[in-house]
């Protein structure tokens, strides 16, 4: 070992002593570990978290931290990075509230290192962790649970989910599960601008570090205050198991990963404990260019006995539309004027009800008022909220509070993430065949079960076409990014629907004159439930929207417009699915013109992983009037 | 090279003392660990919805594991003699809706925490809920003072008087 490396160690670990017995025995651990080949064991790389390159071959650890390792040559090599660490398993030094003795401090691989190298307690001391003991006995695991916020609509940062693992203790039960730990991987950042967030934490600018939290703080964070469904998924795992995952989330306390938004996110390094804690387990290797929550939440519940049970966790907002669907429209105004301090918690109209419809009434007001003020509409004080607990206290009957349906399909068990479309069409008299591949997530049209109904998020859609009699497949669309959130209002839920939109599209100047262009719109709208409609089945929609296009074709280079949107987003039936919309875009500045559109596309569901899309468009562009229809196979993969 | 190690060592050195500013958990004045701080004020208004996007990112809600001791936690969990506190503490809204109707997780959980017997927790419940004028007199209590006062409620009660000091 190089000289100066000691002196690290030596600055890290005093003291460090090293006597020449021990020197004889470490050799002799060194020749069985070479002899064994340990170093290219996976149990060793998972838990250096060796990965390979994604663009060439061999492998590096993904941990950026130095501390991590033992050898300088650690993040790449490691035999050398397991002959170091048995070097510093020798150490003597004394547990301290800031330091630990290298046997505590990587206790996961000494523990490994132990049970394949038969250490001889004689020659090679154990040392007392009794840090890493307090922890683990508070922390009495029992069960290790995968947990999923699904989306969180109208948020387009949280419409991926998200996912922690939660550490369940002795004696909790569903009940008292507030009590147990969750174990994030989360960026480590105060940054409050989420587009800054979100392109630094595409290029890994932020540090990540493994966290532990109250589940208590979670729940609130994610269900109250986010409103995110919460899907539970127990695991399988053997106490064994779980002390293998424990003693690798210790080691890996804080030891920074740089955070990457698409792939090294909190569901990648979250797989990676459970491929430490269940050798055999290849959860992360699918996940080499992007990891999206939903999917490895997918690859978790995919391994053959690995969920043992899944609990659904309603968010605060799904409970209030559950007590609305229970109520009559008198009694939720009702509800609705008490949160909103328009009737008050004395008021004759509450008192002439029977004593369990007003604790209804009063629960619903509460929970809608807490609602608010989460979303920034503080119109209810924390005073008349209290007032409303008070009158509810009062009332001699049991909680009102509504079981929520489990949703039928969980978030592992709908479409897959990818989407691959051929399809034929023809347009203005020209027939074609097409390409479409959307290697993520969803849109409106496509079947919702699993996701967030009304939250339409694609990455780099693109499609290629060939019209008959040319020669060659053209590029039809590119398009980076493109999301939509449709949200319909109601008395109670008030948000705003928008979209925005970003990439290249052929533009039609005129028949022989159709390029790709530049284009970024966006818009904000309404929507509401048509009437008599319920959760999203059946949605009508107005946007205005506005679009800038580039390119040089144009006059001055651009031409930028805005005009409304209308549209009916409705469910004919569980697989058939269609939304009618028309358009129609002034491009005042730059090149002027006109566009208008009117658009029905239909979607039918073969099964879960296939679909039929029909789409009939008229559309002008400039002067000309053209029609068109399609018909393509999806298939989700 | 040296540098490197330098920064590594302060880095090291370094890092439980971050922990411990973001928490906003330091050890108050009176040595205790600062419950009733700013870790759970009421969040509310558009700033925690932005935040909510980096859900990752939430700074001030990191425990760092093997980070050595903080105001109220030992390398990540909540020291036992601030268990119930911190937890009262951050949960003292929803714990006032389930004592409103004497049930709920909230309520059941901190049954569990202050080791209430399973054939007492019926009572218990009931009493919460009762009492709640008492417990929460008003909309702006300090956690200490729903101690206080859920104590006073348990020693007025035959049953219920074992659990005193429990909390």
């Amino acid at each position: 070992m190089p000289g100066r490396w000691i002196l690290l160690f030596i600055l890290l670990w005093q003291p460090l002593a090293v006597s020449a017995a021990d020197n004889i025995y470490l050799k002799e651990l060194v020749e069985q570990a070479r002899q064994k080949n340990l170093a290219q064991r996976p149990e060793w790389l998972n838990l250096l978290h060796y990965k390979p390159y994604p663009y060439r071959p061999g492998m590096r650890s993904l941990a950026d931290d130095p501390a991590f390792f033992n050898s300088p040559h650690g993040k790449t090599d490691a035999a050398a990075e397991l002959e170091s660490t048995l070097a510093v398993f020798f150490s003597t030094a004394e547990e301290t509230d800031k330091t630990q003795n290298p046997q505590c401090r990587f206790i996961a691989r000494y523990h490994w290192l132990k049970k394949e190298l038969h250490f001889d307690p004689a020659r090679l001391r154990e040392q007392s962790c009794k840090r890493f003991d307090q922890w683990h006995a508070a922390l009495d695991p029992y069960q290790i649970t995968l947990v999923f916020p699904a989306a969180y609509l109208n948020n387009p940062a949280s419409m991926y989910g998200h996912t922690l693992l939660r550490i369940d203790g002795k004696g909790q039960d569903e009940r008292t599960r507030l009590l147990a730990y969750s174990i994030s991987y989360a960026a480590n950042t105060d940054e409050t601008s989420g587009l800054v967030f979100a392109v630094r934490g595409l290029f890994g600018g932020y540090p990540g570090l493994f966290a532990i939290t109250p589940y208590y703080i979670k729940v609130r964070e994610y269900t109250d205050i986010e409103n995110r469904d919460v899907w539970e998924y127990q695991l399988t795992l053997t106490p064994r198991e779980i002390d293998r995952l424990l003693m690798h989330v210790w080691e890996l306390g804080p030891i920074r990963f740089d955070y990457y938004f698409f792939d090294e996110n909190c569901a990648y390094h979250l797989l990676s404990l459970l491929e430490v804690a269940r050798p055999g387990l290849e959860l992360t290797d699918r996940f080499r260019w992007w990891a999206i929550p939903s999917d490895t939440v997918r690859a978790v519940a995919e391994q053959p006995g690995l969920v043992k049970r899944v609990v659904y966790r309603p968010a605060t907002a799904t409970i209030i539309r559950r007590r609305l669907a229970d109520m009559d429209d008198r009694q939720s105004g009702l509800s609705r004027g008490l949160a909103e301090r328009k009737v008050s918690s004395t008021d004759d109209r509450l008192h002439g009800l029977p004593v369990a419809e007003q604790a209804r009434v009063l629960e619903l007001a509460y929970d809608y008022a807490t609602y608010r003020s989460a979303s920034g509409r503080d119109t209810t004080t924390t005073a008349q909220m209290h007032e409303l607990l008070l009158a509810r206290s009062r009332l001699e009957v049991p909680p009102q509070r509504p079981e929520v349906p489990v949703p039928v399909v969980r978030p592992d068990e709908g479409h897959k993430t990818s989407r691959l479309a051929l399809g034929v069409g023809s347009r203005g008299g020209r027939r074609f065949e097409e390409i479409n591949l959307r290697p993520t997530y969803h849109d409106l049209m496509d079947d919702d079960g699993g996701y967030t109904r009304g939250a339409q998020i694609e990455f780099f859609n693109m499609k290629w076409r060939h019209y008959r009699g040319d020669d060659s497949l053209h590029l039809e669309e590119f398009t980076p990014l493109n999301i939509v959130s449709l949200s319909p209002r109601d008395d109670f839920f008030t948000p705003v629907s928008w979209k925005v939109n970003v990439g290249w599209t052929r533009k039609h100047f005129s028949d022989n004159d159709e390029p790709l262009i530049f284009r970024a719109g966006g818009g904000s709208g309404l929507a509401f439930n048509m009437p008599g409609s319920h959760e999203g089945n059946s949605v009508y929609y107005g946007f205005l929207e506005a679009e800038l296009d580039a390119g040089k074709q144009f006059d001055r280079n651009y031409a930028m417009g805005m005009g409304p949107a209308l549209g009916w987003l409705t469910n004919i039936s569980d697989r058939w699915r269609i939304n009618l919309y028309a358009r129609s875009l002034r491009y005042g500045l730059g090149d002027a013109h006109n566009a208008r559109e009117l658009t029905l596309e239909q979607r039918y569901s073969l099964n879960r992983q296939s679909a039929l899309h029909l789409g009939l468009h008229r559309k002008q562009e400039f002067q000309d009037y053209r029609n068109a229809a399609e018909i393509s196979l999806q298939y989700y993969y | 090279m040296l540098n490197k190690k330098l920064i590594v060592v302060a880095l090291v050195m370094a890092f439980p003392v971050g922990v411990m500013a973001a928490g906003a958990a330091a050890p108050d004045a009176s040595g205790g660990c600062g419950v009733g701080s700013k870790l759970f004020e009421n969040q509310r208004g558009v700033a925690p919805q932005v935040l909510a996007m980096t859900t990752n990112g939430m700074l001030g809600q990191i425990f760092a594991v093997s980070s050595g001791t903080s105001g109220c936690s030992q390398d990540g969990v909540v020291k036992s003699n601030w268990k119930t506190s911190m937890f009262i503490d951050g949960n003292k809204t929803k714990l006032a809706r389930d004592m409103s109707t004497g049930s709920g997780e909230t309520l059941e959980s901190l049954a569990k925490l202050i080791g209430i017997q399973d054939q007492h927790k019926a009572a218990f419940f009931q009493a919460t809920k009762d009492n709640f004028s008492r417990i929460f007199a008003s909309d702006n209590l300090t956690t200490d003072q729903v101690v206080a006062s859920l104590k006073q409620v348990l020693a007025a009660d035959s049953v219920l008087a074992q659990y005193t000091q429990s909390i």
